[in-house]
């Protein structure tokens, strides 16, 4: 089973969220294994108080061309749809490595075997980290000035799902392009975070959009509740199929719990009633847990 | 001059502060607003624009096709898929998700049959101009969910804001990137004269906000912190510190207000809606260090 966190907007407490779920439903004896796929801002580590471990690269496929056997056909520039490779007039191809993807597309169609060889760059890191809740957290951090942060998002929930004992439990990026929906690919459930400002109902859309196109069962969280107007949140779920299944007011213990970086689902605050709320919820859905 | 904002971790008032920002220096400079945010664009919204002049379809994603006819269900595209981007579905046949391919066009090579893969050229989303209530053009764009290459869109952006200025000769383009450090920041920082980078006193938004500084040095542009929510994490003095040691310089500090929300319901900036309000006021100053220390 899976289930992937999102929202669209970013700040509106994805990972508040996830962490204090995850948390919540392992408490209830849920299995589970967290994977951060925020790979270009990974901040779940911080809110659940534990530093990255077992730090492994993540290396991408780039070519290296042997020009002693390189026939300048321009195969491999014509290929490349990134056009990170340029060649000179007589042919000669030269690679642009931040542009380059790793695909192999120059790879497969070079004429000459051994002209293009195997060379690898540094795109980010992957980290399966113990934390003290009795689950793992796989992050996936891009590397600062990579452009691209799929080839990681598709590396860390690879790494994740080799570790994955029980739950696969995914918190996703801002956003709401490919690597969003590559994150939460393949989930039972889709949790969408908003806050009920225009702005976060305006993304709250794109999301649930999403969640359509992908075909799954999508509920809503709405959080910071008291601040706008929550209504029209409820009107988009109704709208999409969604359900809106819990509130979360502006919280000052939710905002000191997630500096201090201690789940506020471990404290004796009334907030904590609500992630468990959830946690139950979704263990219901989950049929009763794993 | 090209200023670009930025934070690396969403939510902690890119957009909001801006939007402030602009409405304090419209009537001084000749500005153009780019919301390079194209997966959740909201500057539009936030400067009250509610209809779009002009709309241009942006076709430069590419999706990969499989011709269920021809197909002989060898699975070597599927193999080779560097994203895990082909499936197969409930009939047994081999499909492209369109929601993660990144048009590559790897499996359209490694395809015995020839013709059984084809790339086809897709809508990535849209970008759009509006003149704003308050006189200056906005460039916006909205990727198609689950399209790739948003960082695309964003250079697009940004070539549509320098014609806009010519045409208009106007002086100064502003833009409010995305969250992330990922290719609409970098598509942002790009070109740009200065970096504005907007954080919070968290650990979560000092790490991201770290990381968004790494980009804007690979560029080699001035950097400029604003800290928003300055108030709320009383005794974490880690931001500040990190500023200090890289030599940032802080434009000010703007406190945790609930003016700031509730302006955003109302779609005006918090300097609008509630001129008062010690956010604005903060705001204001910062405006003005702006002026006297970047723009000049």
């Amino acid at each position: 089973m899976q289930i992937a966190v999102s929202g669209g907007k970013g700040g509106t407490g994805k990972s508040t969220v996830a962490v204090n779920l995850a948390v919540a439903l392992k408490k209830l004896g849920t299995e589970l294994t967290f994977a951060d796929l925020d790979v270009e801002a990974p901040n779940d580590h911080l809110l659940l108080g534990v530093e990255l471990t077992n730090e492994e690269p993540v290396m991408q496929f780039m070519p290296r061309f042997d020009y002693s056997k390189c026939t300048k056909c321009r195969k491999c520039a014509e290929v490349c749809e990134e056009h990170a490779i340029i060649t000179l007039k007589d042919g000669t191809p030269f690679l642009m490595p931040n542009l380059c993807s790793g695909c192999r597309a120059c790879e497969i169609v070079c004429p000459v075997p051994g002209a293009i060889l195997e060379g690898q760059r540094l795109i980010g890191h992957t980290y399966v980290t113990p934390t003290p809740y009795g689950f793992t957290l796989v992050t996936g951090r891009l590397r600062e000035g990579e452009e691209r942060s799929m080839p990681l998002v598709v590396a860390a929930k690879k790494k994740a799902q080799a570790v994955q004992k029980g739950l696969l439990f995914i918190d996703t990026a801002a956003g709401t392009g490919n690597t969003v929906s590559k994150a939460v690919e393949f989930s039972d459930l889709l949790i969408a975070v908003t806050e009920p400002t225009p702005l976060g109902i305006h993304d709250t859309e794109l999301i649930l959009e999403l969640g359509k196109l992908m075909g799954m069962p999508t509920w809503v969280v709405i959080n910071r509740a008291d601040l706008g107007e929550k209504e029209r949140v409820y009107e988009l779920a109704k709208k999409y199929g969604a359900e809106v299944v819990a509130e979360i007011p502006y919280s000052e213990n939710i905002v000191r719990s997630y500096v201090e970086g201690r789940p506020i689902v471990l404290t004796d605050y009334p907030e904590a009633e609500i992630f468990e709320g959830l946690a139950e919820k979704v263990l219901k859905f989950l049929g009763g847990g794993e | 001059m090209q200023i670009a904002i930025a934070s690396g971790k969403g939510g902690v008032g890119k957009s909001t502060i801006t939007a402030s920002l602009l409405y304090f220096l419209k009537d001084e400079y000749k500005l153009v607003a780019v919301d390079a945010d194209a997966e959740a664009p909201n500057l539009g919204l936030l400067l009250g624009v509610t209809e779009w002049e002009e709309e241009r379809e942006h076709i430069g994603a590419k999706v990969a096709r499989i011709s269920t006819e021809s197909c002989i269900r060898c699975g070597i595209c599927m193999e080779r898929c560097p994203y895990d981007s082909i499936y197969i579905d409930d009939e047994g046949n081999y499909v492209v998700n369109e929601l993660t391919c990144e048009g590559c066009n790897v499996c359209g090579l490694v395809c015995p049959v020839p013709g059984t893969i084809a790339l086809e050229e897709a809508r990535s989303g849209v970008v759009r101009k509006a003149t704003t209530k308050y006189g200056f053009p906005i460039i916006s764009a909205q990727l198609d969910v689950g399209r790739p290459e948003s960082g695309k869109l964003v250079t697009e952006e940004k070539e549509w804001a320098k014609k806009v200025m010519e045409e208009l000769n106007l002086e100064h383009m502003v833009v409010d990137s995305a969250a992330g450090i990922g290719c609409q920041v970098i598509a942002s920082l790009g070109g740009a004269d200065v970096a504005i980078l907007i954080a919070e006193p968290t650990p979560a938004s000092l790490s991201d906000v770290q990381r968004a500084y790494k980009v804007v040095q690979h560029f080699r542009e001035p950097a400029y912190l604003i800290i928003n929510k300055a108030d709320i994490n009383p005794g974490f003095t880690a931001l500040r510190e990190w500023a200090e040691r890289e030599g940032i310089p802080i434009l000010g500090e703007v406190p945790y207000d609930r003016a700031i929300p509730e302006s955003m319901v109302m779609l005006k900036p918090v300097v609008e809606a509630f001129p008062e309000s010690k956010a604005a006021k903060a705001l204001k100053e910062i405006a003005e260090r702006i002026r006297e220390e970047i723009i000049g």
